[in-house]
């Protein structure tokens, strides 16, 4: 500025350089103040475009600083969040007043603070879900639902109005797609108590269906999954139980073919143990010379009758302490030996 | 390039009419450079580089000190669709980064609830508030458009970024 004024003076007249000068210097100082206001605080590394973008930067954020501070300075203790988080955001630093850091440290330093903290945006958060917004929530939703009927008020009383169990899964994921071919499975649950069914129908079904009888708690499962839609797959399983049902009624003319084998328990009559019983018995009554009894009589008496129960139990409840001691029991009456203990 | 490409191609084929003698072939089967250990890392350097938290953390920081940047169900067991969900995600960082010049403070996350796309930006203060109003109103209706679900963008604007150390 010293230069210039001194060739002003040298060139023109003492007064109009004057002027000119103190204009020249006046709006000098004008910009110079305006240029060190605009460029905040930034380090002056770097060269001339560094220096540029960051008076650019420094102009147009001031532009957006200039009103701005969060909404977080000015929430009242007690507002209505739900009306800050109606549904489910991202993080927003500005609009959640805790002081959260987040992010693992540098040496000696501490978390990253919230404001453009990764982090904390890509976690999922549950500020929406407050207790009080739950109870809004289910305020709203109260108006459509039904109220369950009273006369059900116990699980005995649901299964004896309603036997049957339909159970279906919808499945629900992230995607532009609703299907998913697990959908259209079908689980029917009926107990077999609940059926109309004599003994032969009983065991019958019970061989029809295999494996989806479970003999605990007396229930059958049938999972339908052939068809492509869950209707098709419903009609389909409801159809399967009527076939069975009506099927286990009838009585096919091969089933009178029925061999020891095939039988679901064991039965005493007529069984090698009753006949070889039996003949020892009345081989001791003959040896013993007692007058000739008959098998009647023998199958009426309380040893016989005694073992049978016995056997029966044995066979058919498996091998306990109960059953095996009552057996010894038997046997021991039967063949008449006390002296063992 | 061309020397190396032409040198593979040498060795690959047989010179059976110089030698009828020596014809086994010698075959040399390359794939390409798999560099594992230098995937997604920057290296470290003078102490000048500012980088940001999710530039620092090599991949095998992810579930112990990084999140995930794409949260949908499709990588979860017995559910399909993580393909599709991947190309989506590939594209849509792409479109980002050009919709966003120079704006773009660090990755961007991506979340999907059930149909709804949320896409989460962290953006520099760079352009004027109208400009970026339109920006993002863009970007909304075209992807909507694009991938037929609705879209929503979820902007948050720092003044610089956000660095977590020099490297």
């Amino acid at each position: 500025m010293a230069a210039i004024t001194g060739q002003l003076l040298a060139g023109a007249g003492y007064w109009t350089a004057l002027s000119r000068c103190c204009r020249g210097a006046a709006v000098g100082l004008f910009s110079g103040a305006a240029a060190y206001s605009s460029v905040p605080s930034v380090s002056r590394r770097g060269g001339k475009q560094r220096e540029a973008s960051t008076r650019r930067t420094g102009r147009t954020s001031q532009f957006i600083r200039s009103h701005a501070s969060p909404r977080t300075e000015r929430m009242a203790v007690d507002q209505d969040w739900s009306s800050v988080y109606p549904t489910a955001a991202a993080f927003k630093p500005a609009s959640v007043p805790l002081p959260i850091r987040m992010g693992y440290p540098v040496k000696r330093g501490v978390p990253l603070p919230k404001e453009g903290n990764l982090e904390l945006i890509k976690i999922p958060n549950f500020l929406h879900l407050t207790p009080p917004a739950i109870k809004k929530h289910c305020a709203a939703l109260k108006d459509f639902c039904t109220e369950w009927p009273g006369a059900l008020d116990s699980d005995e009383k649901c299964e004896q109005h309603f036997p049957i169990e339909i159970e279906t899964v919808d499945y629900v994921s992230a995607g532009t797609s609703i299907r998913n071919p697990k959908a259209r499975v079908v689980t029917l649950r009926v107990k077999l108590s609940n059926l109309n069914l004599d003994d032969h129908a009983k065991k019958k079904l019970i061989k029809l269906v295999g494996e989806r009888h479970c003999k605990d708690t007396d229930m059958l499962t049938i999972t339908m999954d052939r068809c492509p839609l869950r209707r098709q797959n419903y009609d389909y399983g409801i159809h399967l139980l009527t076939v069975l049902y009506h099927e286990s009624w009838k009585t096919e003319m091969w089933e009178n073919e029925k061999t020891e084998e095939d039988m679901e328990e064991y039965i005493w009559e007529n069984s090698c143990s009753q006949k070889n019983a039996l003949d020892i018995l009345l081989r001791i009554k003959a040896s013993e010379n007692v007058s000739n009894v008959t098998k009647e009589e023998l199958l009426v008496s309380e040893v016989v009758k005694n073992y049978r129960n016995s056997v029966v139990a044995l066979k058919n409840e498996g091998e306990t302490e109960n059953n095996m001691s009552q057996y010894k029991e038997s046997v021991k009456k039967l063949l008449n030996i006390q002296a063992l203990p | 390039m061309a020397a190396p490409v032409a040198a593979r191609a040498l060795r690959a084929v047989p010179w059976r009419c110089a030698h009828p003698a020596l014809s086994a072939r010698h075959d040399l089967h390359t794939t390409p450079a798999c560099l594992k250990t230098r995937a997604a890392r920057v290296r470290v350097g003078k102490g000048d580089k500012p980088v940001t938290y999710e530039k620092a953390h090599a991949p095998h920081y992810i579930a112990h000190r990084k999140g995930w940047l794409s949260l949908h169900t499709g990588n979860l067991d017995g559910e399909a669709g993580a393909a599709e969900r991947t190309v989506e995600d590939v594209f849509l960082r792409k479109f980002l980064y050009g919709t966003f010049p120079g704006c773009l403070a660090n990755e961007v996350v991506l979340k999907r609830r059930a149909n709804l796309l949320v896409v989460c930006l962290v953006l520099v203060q760079n352009l004027a508030p109208s400009k970026l109003y339109f920006l993002i109103g863009y970007t909304e209706t075209l992807l909507s458009h694009f991938y037929k679900c609705p879209v929503r963008l979820e902007v948050q604007t720092v003044p610089t970024k956000v660095i977590y150390k020099y490297l």
